[in-house]
């Protein structure tokens, strides 16, 4: 029986680990510069899986550095930058994937997280691939806009599952991130 | 919860402040800060004694840095003959980041940099809380004012170094 369990834990974690984030590119926005903010920076450092930020001219952005196989709590940033005074502009996760299949308004599990893909061709993941999170929140009102319009799902509108997806198994109360190529 | 968290931070900040305010305010001597040049020659604030000294923290990476830079190379030439210099300190990681944004903007006062950006030393020692910061030093090496710009940096150089 521990046997059985054991092997299952581990077929359950290399399931889980079909991707993993490393690095993100964070634009914040608010009244003042935001590189130009140590609190910003601070606020960032202290998230507990970041290794490190860098302010980055060329995207006007922080360079965020994942501490290795670190899970990646993405609202955690967010909140981060909220709690700092400003808010998010724009966010971009890269990480490395291994035979991830996305295709355009479909629920898929990354790690422990639900993702939902907007805006994208059906395709397999592989390697090292970059994604934009456009919840409400990370992008501008805008933005937001253009991609909620993508989907007739509420779970867009919310950032959780509810009734939208529980036929793909994920329970109502779970998180999920929405997200594009 | 929020609310008693807010409240802690912000009484934690000006626990912080006030303790760096004690040295960093009018009246006072600037602390000395030595660190090299491009050319790896140390330059020490306090050898400036003597003239009036605009003290700037900035970094390629800040636009806001950028445009002031715009404005003081306008600003430098006017008065260095009168006994006016800048000290700037930046905080760049990447040296060549700096070197590259000291040729852009044309600057040609004294440069030195701390690398690190938000982690470099001098941001901890002196309790940088953004840039661009600056501060003006007197003949004395005392603190004049802060983050005086444009038009209000002017007027004061004038009434320091015209009679």
């Amino acid at each position: 029986m521990k046997k059985l369990l054991l092997i299952l834990a581990m077929a359950l974690t290399a399931f889980s680990s079909n991707a993993q984030f490393t690095t993100a590119t964070l634009q914040a926005t608010g009244l003042t510069c935001a590189m130009c903010s140590n609190a910003i920076n601070k606020a960032l450092q202290k998230v507990p899986f970041v290794e490190s930020v860098k302010p980055d001219i060329k995207n006007s952005s922080f360079g965020i550095v994942f501490k290795k196989d670190a899970e990646v709590d993405i609202d955690a940033l967010k909140d981060a930058v909220e709690d700092a005074g400003f808010s998010v502009g724009s966010l971009k996760l890269t990480g490395n994937f291994n035979e991830v299949k996305i295709a355009a308004d479909q629920h898929v599990k990354i790690g422990n997280e639900n993702f939902h893909f907007l805006n994208v061709k059906s395709q397999v993941l592989n390697g090292e691939q970059t994604i934009a999170v456009v919840d409400k929140g990370f992008v501008t009102e805008k933005q937001f806009k253009k991609y909620s319009s993508a989907t007739k799902m509420s779970c867009v509108q919310t950032g959780k599952a509810a009734s939208c997806c529980v036929k793909d198994g994920i329970p109502a109360s779970a998180r999920v991130y929405h997200v594009t190529i | 919860m929020i609310n008693l968290k807010r409240i802690f931070f912000i009484a934690l900040i000006l626990l912080a402040s006030s303790q760096v305010k004690a040295q960093i305010r009018q009246g006072y001597d600037a602390p000395d800060i030595a660190l090299p040049a491009a050319n790896g020659d140390t330059i020490r604030l306090s050898s400036l004694k003597g003239k009036v000294v605009l003290l700037d923290f900035w970094a390629s990476w800040c636009g806001p840095c950028r445009s002031s830079n715009k404005e003081l190379t306008k600003l430098y030439p006017k008065y260095k003959e009168k006994g006016f210099e800048i000290f700037a300190v930046s905080i760049d990681a990447g040296r060549n980041n700096w070197l590259k944004a000291i040729r852009q903007d044309k600057i040609n006062w004294l440069q030195v940099n701390d690398p690190g950006d938000w982690n470099a030393k001098i941001v901890a020692q002196w309790g940088l809380y953004g840039i661009p910061t600056s501060y003006l030093i007197d003949k004395d090496g005392k603190f004049i004012a802060m983050d005086l710009r444009g038009k209000q940096l002017e007027k004061a150089l004038k009434d320091l170094l015209e009679d």
